[in-house]
């Protein structure tokens, strides 16, 4: 398992943003899904070694992010895309790319030829030369992905990846996920039910630190079958239906 | 993009695009980044240096006329104006080293594995030696006693060290600019009170091992808000 949590907390001062997660996740592309606020930027958060837990055992590609040395192995093989991407204005998309690749230690020799790969695979390759403040919303998040698989990750995590693209945009994107998931896995993080029934072969539904939903899309869809839930598709019926199960059970929570 | 279509059959236009591509976007390092190359061992943290926000070329004009004005306020009024702003200065380069809001990609930075903790040593390094050097520069050319030209230093020490500690626990840079400035300012409004010279900050020598231990203790400090946390169990 390239992925496992096992009752995972995390607190800022008196909030719980994570509670008691446990998970595991092998290849393949697993999404995660949940309302604002839910946690889900933290637990992702955590499995980028931004932050580290507040309790619980958190393991990445076999290793143990808690100490120096396994921590930047793992990071080595780690793609990760946050939320919101601060970018150097003066910096092309080329100087972008690039600049991460030598953060994550790639050999130098390597680094032009993958930063030109990750360029092309998002789409950029006519905008390489460009500055990022010059670059739409869409486009900076293109940038954002490509160095997030410039090293051909192990790992990817990707909050929000779709924010800001365009339809089309979106169906290649996810084409590319499903590509990684091949070999990788990919973590997800989003709002939109689309992507997850699109792209992603796990699911999993966070709600207040906690997850209160794990399996297939076709299993989440399965929940909202006859439930009445609010939803203009299946899948979208299958999440409200579990958020207001979740929602109806506070002291079960607690 | 196999491209394969257009090309002899044993071709792939893909794969020549891509090298043809990674020639010519790739960005040929300037002479401060294969210096630091060579020194640090590390292309990553050679270009986190070279992106420092208080080395860029803006800030670096602002500090060098800065201590110019200092030096031409010397030479005009016999005060020494340059030992008493080099160490603000300075402070407040090293406080716009690395952090959240200063340093754009600083979340996405701390997920490399170049570590973010010596990326924010190495730039407080190269901000402080770089203002160190400008300062000698200002203080020299404004004739100043050789005392009063090296005098500074150590009180520069402490001062870049403050910053550095405030800046660290608030994460914040402009929290630790202004503990730098607050404290480096009443440092030498003291001295002042004390001894009737605005110079005594700079010039007493018995504040020497005063000034070194507060920067240690400034700096074990730093090192604690950026310890590696371990964080699991």
């Amino acid at each position: 398992m390239n992925v496992e949590l096992t009752d995972l907390t995390r607190r800022f001062g008196r909030t719980t943003a994570v509670s008691g997660v446990t998970l595991e996740a092998g290849p393949g592309v697993f999404g995660l899904l949940g309302p604002n606020g839910a946690g889900k930027t933290s637990l992702l958060r955590m499995m980028a070694t931004v932050i580290p837990p507040t309790s619980g055992r958190l393991r990445l590609l076999g290793r143990d992010p808690g100490s120096y040395a396994p921590r930047r192995e793992v990071r080595r093989k780690l793609g990760y895309l946050p939320q919101s991407l601060g970018y150097y204005p003066g910096f092309t998309v080329a100087d972008f790319v690039e600049y991460f690749a030598l953060l994550k230690d790639m050999p130098p020799g390597r680094v032009p030829a993958a930063v030109a790969a990750a360029i092309e695979q998002v789409g950029l390759g006519d905008r390489a030369r460009a500055k990022l403040r010059t670059l739409s919303g869409g486009m900076l998040r293109r940038a954002g992905i490509a160095q997030a698989i410039v090293n051909d990750p192990d790992l990817l995590l990707l909050d929000e990846p779709t924010a800001g693209l365009d339809p089309e945009q979106r169906v290649a994107f996810r084409g590319l996920l499903r590509e990684f998931g091949q070999r990788a896995t990919v973590i997800v993080s989003t709002h939109l039910v689309e992507d997850v029934g699109a792209a992603c072969t796990e699911v999993a539904l966070m709600e207040q630190g906690r997850i209160v939903f794990h399996g297939t899309p076709a299993e989440l869809t399965a929940r909202g079958e006859g439930s009445g839930a609010a939803g203009d598709a299946p899948l979208e019926r299958g999440y409200s239906a579990v958020l207001a199960a979740a929602r109806s059970v506070p002291a079960a929570r607690a | 993009m196999s491209g394969t279509d257009a090309g002899p059959p044993d071709v792939d236009l893909g794969r020549v695009w891509l090298a043809v591509a990674a020639q010519v976007w790739r960005r040929e390092p300037g002479w401060a980044e294969r210096a630091a190359r060579r020194l640090l061992r590390s292309p990553g943290l050679a270009r986190a240096l070279v992106t420092t926000p208080s080395l860029l070329l803006g800030w670096l004009i602002a500090t060098a006329v800065v201590l110019a004005a200092g030096a031409v306020a010397t030479l005009g009024t016999g005060t020494p104006y340059v030992p008493l702003l080099a160490p603000a200065v300075a402070a407040a380069g090293i406080a716009y080293a690395y952090g959240p809001g200063i340093d754009p990609a600083w979340e996405l930075s701390r997920s490399m594995a170049v570590s973010d903790r010596m990326v924010l040593l190495v730039r407080a390094l190269a901000v402080f030696g770089l203002n160190a050097a400008l300062g000698l520069a200002a203080s020299a050319a404004s004739g100043v006693t050789a005392a009063v030209t090296f005098g500074w230093l150590v009180p520069m020490t402490a001062a870049c060290a403050l910053a550095l500690a405030a800046a660290t626990l608030a994460k914040s840079a402009n929290v630790g600019v202004a503990v730098g400035l607050a404290g480096w300012v009443i440092t030498v409004l003291s001295g002042n009170a004390a001894a009737g010279r605005l110079t005594t900050a700079v010039t007493d020598s018995a504040l020497v091992l005063p000034y070194l231990a507060f920067a240690v203790c400034c700096g074990a400090i730093a090192a604690y808000a950026t310890r590696i946390t371990r964080g699991t169990s």
